[in-house]
């Protein structure tokens, strides 16, 4: 699934960035990479939404969050259930 | 400057991420009175401030916010750009401690510049409040001792302790490394060291410029053309950010403490705030606040201000007539100077209030949730609801908004919001509407005003779609902005702003409405035989006459109105004085003087209503902006080609959109 299909206030596990090079980079200087965990905050039926993610706040619009490949639960929750959130 | 060391002043950069307080602090430092809120990119060009320590020189320059040292926005290389400069002696990264996990990955990038650097600990209070905590020992240990100060840029507290460090660390040098990557990535590293080092002897940071090439930046490559395919055959970008994060959690894991215990304030106020379906009501509400206490609240106070320009003018009318002044002086100076300038001064208490609540709304941390209520209607015009935020700056002056354009990403977008911007009406254009909606609005004065900021709004987003649909453009949902915390806005901050804002107010009213009401009052009282009785013999009813019907399918066809709105180019408030020169009023913003216009321009043409008015209205809220916005667009997009083709388009919708007004409008009327 991606974040874009991600629920008000769940919580998910990045799984990898599938986006124009430049959002990519942009997106991982704020701290999204394969392993983060992030939740949502807040978000319009087909929008921007919000994230939280170390500790701080982000809006994405539809289009980054449609691009970032996400497992629900949290890192570590991601992890027991044997899947992987580091394959890329 | 008398030195020490005898090495010159001490440069130091103030870097970190967006809205950490970086200006604050700067501003603490220097005592400088930059301008300073709480949402991301509010600073987009650097600036330099003084400071001394100890008989130390110290050059501080303030920067725009970046979460990397890797560019895309002109802000962000104005940053990259100033920090590698090797002039730059000492880097303090501010860093606001209350959210460090993200701060710190810039922090761990500036390291690696090997440049002498102290770590500013910023809004301490607020990791107190939250009642988390720090070790503020073990956190200079793993980040390579450099010193690590705690200061709170609000409160002016650690200032001096900070400057010390800086003194300190500028005499003591650079430390070493901190972070290693695996060994893959360091041999590499070292192989392009040397290669570096082969190249560039002199180069001042080796291993930040052989981490980079590695991650395959552009910028370096392109200034270090070596050839590096044998050593990275691929960018190891993202090998070398997680490593950066996975030290920042080991960093974080070991010194800070009740994490956990968050201020969940924020995200109540957002609850209501950034509501998928009442946020945008709320917006409108809020604004809709903003200019009603603009309005009411100003025009209350306004009396203060009449009564004392009153007294002013027939004071200078007495003073001038008993040491007996040749009349054309005393013309000058009633007719022209106190006119034109005098009734520009009265509207300070509406400037006022509106540079309030703009300062409180920007300080409050509300403007970022205005991106992201925006965002899917910005988004159907092809922007990002980042764009939005320049339109608001908008409505205080067009100058400042037009510069705040540089956080968008693309050039594309800059030149499209920088079009639609001024639509946004600014602050001098507000008296021209308080003038004229009282004058023939007498009854709802306050809504006909408001209507402008409504249809300028509408204007704005409507031009923005329709450049959209010509492009075949797509739906812009790419919106990327950080939401800071709400707080309390901090009445130093505030003062700052409003202050700022009203110098800029009375400058302008000293320099450019007092030299334009002088050329004004000459145009209007000269003609080819010199001093003319009537107006309508001067120079400007000869220019007026010329494009006098070109305006009158707007209603508009009177020769002083086309003075007007030609001098109103200068600066917008001129309009106004225009008017009050034209028909000798020495304040245009009293009932009098109210009184006086409209039975003169009763006078030129009976049938010049409120339907006219509304036209005029519209026609000066569309026009081209004022010059000092024009010079602006045409610094920031380097073309005089679009600020020309953009000054002519203008016009052309301001005069279609009035004629409109005025030619639907009669149909009903």
């Amino acid at each position: 699934m991606t974040l874009y299909d991600g629920q008000k206030d769940g919580q998910y596990t990045v799984n990898g960035l599938y986006l124009e090079e430049g959002i990519t980079r942009r997106l991982q200087a704020l701290g999204l990479n394969d392993g983060t965990t992030v939740k949502v905050l807040n978000r319009r039926k087909k929008g921007a939404m919000i994230i939280q993610v170390r500790g701080t706040r982000l809006a994405l619009g539809k289009h980054i969050a449609a691009g970032i490949e996400v497992v629900s639960g949290s890192k570590e929750e991601a992890g027991k259930e044997g899947r992987s959130y580091d394959a890329n | 400057m008398t030195q020490i060391n005898g090495k010159g002043p001490i440069h130091v950069a103030f870097v970190g991420n967006p809205n950490c307080g970086k200006t604050t602090l700067f501003n603490a430092v220097t005592g400088s009175k930059l301008k300073v809120a709480n949402w991301p990119g509010v600073t987009v060009e650097k600036k330099e401030g003084h400071a001394e320590y100890e008989g130390e020189q110290l050059i501080c320059i303030d920067t725009p916010g970046i979460y990397s040292l890797t560019c895309y926005t002109i802000e962000e290389k104005v940053t990259r750009q100033c920090v590698m400069d090797d002039e730059i002696d000492v880097i303090v990264n501010v860093v606001d401690a209350s959210s460090m996990e993200r701060n710190l990955y810039l922090t761990l990038q500036l390291l690696e510049l090997g440049k002498p650097m102290v770590l500013a600990l910023n809004m301490m209070d607020i990791v107190q409040e939250r009642g988390m905590e720090i070790d503020q020992h073990r956190l200079p240990e793993m980040l390579g001792d450099i010193a690590v100060i705690p200061v709170s840029a609000a409160k002016r507290s650690g200032i001096t302790t900070l400057l010390h460090a800086v003194v300190h660390h500028y005499k003591e040098g650079p430390k070493g490394d901190i972070l290693h990557y695996s060994e893959e990535i360091e041999n590499k590293i070292a192989k392009l060291e040397v290669m570096m080092q082969a190249h560039y002897p002199k180069h001042s940071s080796v291993r930040w410029h052989a981490i980079k090439l590695l991650e395959n930046d552009e910028e370096v490559r392109k200034e270090h053309p070596i050839e590096i395919i044998n050593v990275a055959e691929r960018s190891y970008e993202k090998e070398i950010i997680k490593r950066k994060y996975e030290y920042i959690e080991q960093i974080v894991g070991e010194v800070l403490f009740h994490k956990e215990k968050k201020a969940a304030s924020t995200d109540r106020v957002d609850r209501l705030l950034t509501h998928p379906v009442l946020g945008m009501p709320m917006f409108l509400l809020i604004m809709g606040l903003v200019f009603f206490l603009t309005f009411t609240v100003g025009d209350a106070l306004k009396g203060i201000f009449e009564a004392a320009l009153s007294v002013f003018s027939d004071a200078v009318q007495t003073g001038l007539t008993a040491i007996g002044v040749a009349e054309w002086l005393k013309s000058l100076i009633v007719d022209g100077i106190i006119a034109g300038v005098g009734g520009i001064l009265t509207f300070i208490p509406n400037i006022f209030i509106l540079f309030l609540a703009l300062a409180v709304l920007e300080d409050s941390g509300y403007m970022s949730r205005v991106a992201y209520v925006m965002d899917s209607l910005m988004g159907r015009v092809g922007l990002s609801g980042k764009a939005f935020l320049p339109m608001i700056l908008g409505f205080g002056c067009t100058v400042p908004a037009i510069m705040a354009t540089r956080a968008l990403e693309t050039e594309h977008d800059r030149r499209k919001t920088m079009l639609v911007t001024p639509f946004m009406s600014c602050s001098a254009r507000l008296p021209i509407y308080v003038l004229f909606s009282e004058m023939f609005f007498p009854d709802c004065a306050g809504l006909v005003a408001f209507s402008m900021y409504v249809i300028g709004m509408v204007m704005a987003i409507l031009v923005a779609l329709v450049i959209n649909r010509m492009e075949k453009g797509k739906v812009n949902d790419s919106l990327l902005i950080e939401l800071p915390e709400y707080k309390r806005p901090n009445g130093r901050t505030i003062r700052i702003y409003v202050w700022n804002k009203l110098k800029d107010y009375l400058t302008k009213a000293g320099t450019t409405i007092f030299i334009a009401s002088i050329i004004i009052w000459f145009v209007l009282n000269f003609g080819w035989n010199g001093r003319v009785v009537s107006p309508a013999d001067s120079f400007g009813a000869m220019i007026g006459h010329v494009l006098a019907p070109l305006l009158v399918p707007a209603g508009l066809g009177m020769w002083q109105i086309v003075v007007a709105l030609i001098s109103g180019i200068s600066a917008k408030e001129v309009v106004v004085s225009s008017f009050a020169v034209l028909f000798g009023v020495s304040n245009a913003n009293s009932a009098a003087g109210m009184h006086t216009i409209v039975e003169n321009i009763h006078a030129i043409n009976p049938d010049f209503g409120p339907l006219n008015a509304y036209a005029l209205m519209v026609f000066c809220l569309l026009y081209v902006p004022c010059a000092a916005t024009i010079a602006t667009i045409r610094k920031e997009s380097g073309s005089w080609k679009f600020t020309g083709g953009m000054a002519v388009f203008q016009i052309i919708f301001a005069w279609l959109m009035s004629v409109l007004v005025y030619q639907v409008g009669h149909l009903f009327l």
